[in-house]
């Protein structure tokens, strides 16, 4: 119990439409776990990743993360502060009055202390293998899409986190982006000590055990 | 059923009205404290290896707060100058005062005129960028995403702005100053036998320790202010794109309100 990096104690969560997703929600991810939670519209799946990242606020209930409370204010957490996380939002989550290499070497700087040469290049790295150096120059588009979701798995990929999630992509993907979203996953989970919750279709569920949220549990792998 | 209010005699609604806004009033002094006390907290938790990035955005909003903006400051306070030496030499060249205009001219400029029109000017154009940008950062999730993603947002965003404001307040306060007095030493010396060097001997006499701590003080007071109102008008966006344009607006105004009402009082503690 004592190698649980997140732990959720007493979650009561409802999501922004209103709907109650958990109550009382007692969970533990253990350090290594990787999980692929298939999404289906309203099951939740989105709005458990925001919470296992300290986005959403719950509405009773505590979250400890590495051993730190997380709670959704602008309250320092350590484990953030030095990029440990790698949160890939549906919509990417980038600034968009950045381009995407500017997008991608920023956490390395910013959290991993990397001189700006040597962020860039390292970023530049991370969009070719995404297939998206060609592009690294221009700002993400509004509304998001699926360049802009890749792009923020490379910057996720970028700086080893040590737990990844994974939100579904904002339209379908064709292969070649499948492929590249596959190969940066694989990259990033290389360290088996790499915690991932994968939020997506049939095409991630070989990367981690089967996840269910049902009746406000979370079922892993083998648990009734 | 009819509503309570609807059935509250007229002064009874007044004063709640009033009530309100006095609430409102307090509760965005709140909001404006907690920003700046969580940029003064992360200024003092600022790590060495993040100040190159730092200072790379901290210049970036100096050079669109301050160097954009000087055609613009050039021109308005070269009229200003030249225009309200003008009135004052209508007004005055009766009275046989012509040889105090210049140090007139310099005490209105310095004190007052200068850092308003500097205020008004930062207020119009970055204070309203800066709210449209964090707004928008605040609708899209951004601000979320990137302190999850190891980006402190108050650090990358807020401190910069906050630093950069200040700096180029001051900056933009002198230099308009400088612009304003040297448009009315040209009015001046266009109707008046006035010479550079008399003028610049009346300004001498004209700028004080008061003076100087009038501009200190509220270049600090307004470039702090500004990027701290507009960010507080911005994060309050919640769902919805048409809440940008009025939390825009409500930041442009606040800014204004606060710019007069701590000039003003400034202004009495100083010079009363």
């Amino acid at each position: 119990m004592s190698d649980a990096l997140l732990a959720l104690e007493g979650v009561t969560l409802r999501s922004p439409e209103g709907h109650l997703v958990f109550q009382g929600l007692d969970w533990r991810l253990q350090r290594g776990g990787r999980f692929h939670l298939k999404w289906v519209r309203g099951g939740g799946a989105s709005a458990f990743l925001r919470l296992c990242c300290g986005i959403a606020v719950p509405e009773a209930g505590r979250m400890v993360l590495d051993g730190v409370r997380l709670t959704a204010s602008y309250a320092p957490h350590p484990f953030l502060e030095r990029g440990a996380l790698g949160y890939v939002p549906t919509d990417g989550g980038l600034a968009v009055n950045m381009p995407l290499l500017a997008n991608v070497a920023l956490p390395l700087r910013f959290a991993l202390n990397l001189g700006r040469e040597e962020a860039q290049a390292e970023a530049r790295l991370w969009l070719e293998r995404a297939g998206l150096l060609d592009v690294a120059h221009l700002r993400p588009r509004v509304p998001a899409d699926v360049q802009a979701w890749l792009a923020s798995l490379a910057r996720t990929a970028a700086k080893r986190p040590e737990l990844v999630l994974l939100d579904r992509p904002p339209g379908g993907l064709d292969e070649q982006v499948r492929l590249a979203a596959r190969d940066l996953l694989a990259q990033a989970g290389a360290d088996p000590k790499v915690t991932m919750i994968l939020v997506g279709g049939d095409w991630l569920a070989d990367l981690g055990e089967p996840m269910t949220i049902i009746e406000s549990r979370v079922l892993t792998g083998s648990q009734p | 059923m009819i509503p309570m209010s609807r059935t509250l005699p007229i002064p009874v609604k007044v004063a709640s009205r009033l009530g309100a806004a006095v609430v409102a009033g307090f509760a965005r002094v709140g909001a404006v404290v907690r920003l700046l006390f969580l940029c003064l907290r992360s200024i003092l938790r600022l790590r060495g290896e993040q100040m190159p990035l730092m200072l790379e955005v901290t210049r970036t909003q100096i050079r669109f707060t301050a160097l954009d903006a000087l055609p613009l400051c050039f021109l308005t306070a070269l009229l200003i100058g030249a225009t309200t030496l003008l009135q004052l030499f209508g007004q005055l060249s009766g009275f046989g005062v012509e040889s105090y205009l210049s140090q007139i001219l310099a005490k209105l400029v310095i004190r007052e005129l200068g850092p308003l029109l500097v205020g008004i000017v930062v207020i119009s154009r970055s204070g309203t960028a800066m709210a449209t940008e964090m707004a928008n950062n605040q609708l899209s999730g951004q601000l979320e995403a990137l302190r999850v993603n190891g980006v402190d947002p108050v650090r990358f965003l807020l401190v910069p702005r906050l630093l950069g404001c200040v700096t180029s307040v001051f900056s933009l306060i002198v230099f308009v100053d400088t612009v304003a007095l040297l448009g009315g030493f040209f009015v001046a010396w266009l109707r008046l036998p006035v010479s550079f060097s008399a003028f610049l001997t009346a300004l001498g006499q004209a700028i004080g320790p008061r003076e100087l701590a009038a501009t200190f003080f509220k270049a600090v007071i307004f470039g702090t202010s500004i990027p701290m109102i507009c960010s507080s008008y911005a994060l309050e966006v919640r769902r919805s794109s048409t809440e940008l344009p009025q939390a825009v607006t409500k930041a442009a105004v606040g800014s204004l309100i606060f710019l007069l009402l701590s000039g003003a009082v400034l202004s009495l503690f100083i010079y009363v």
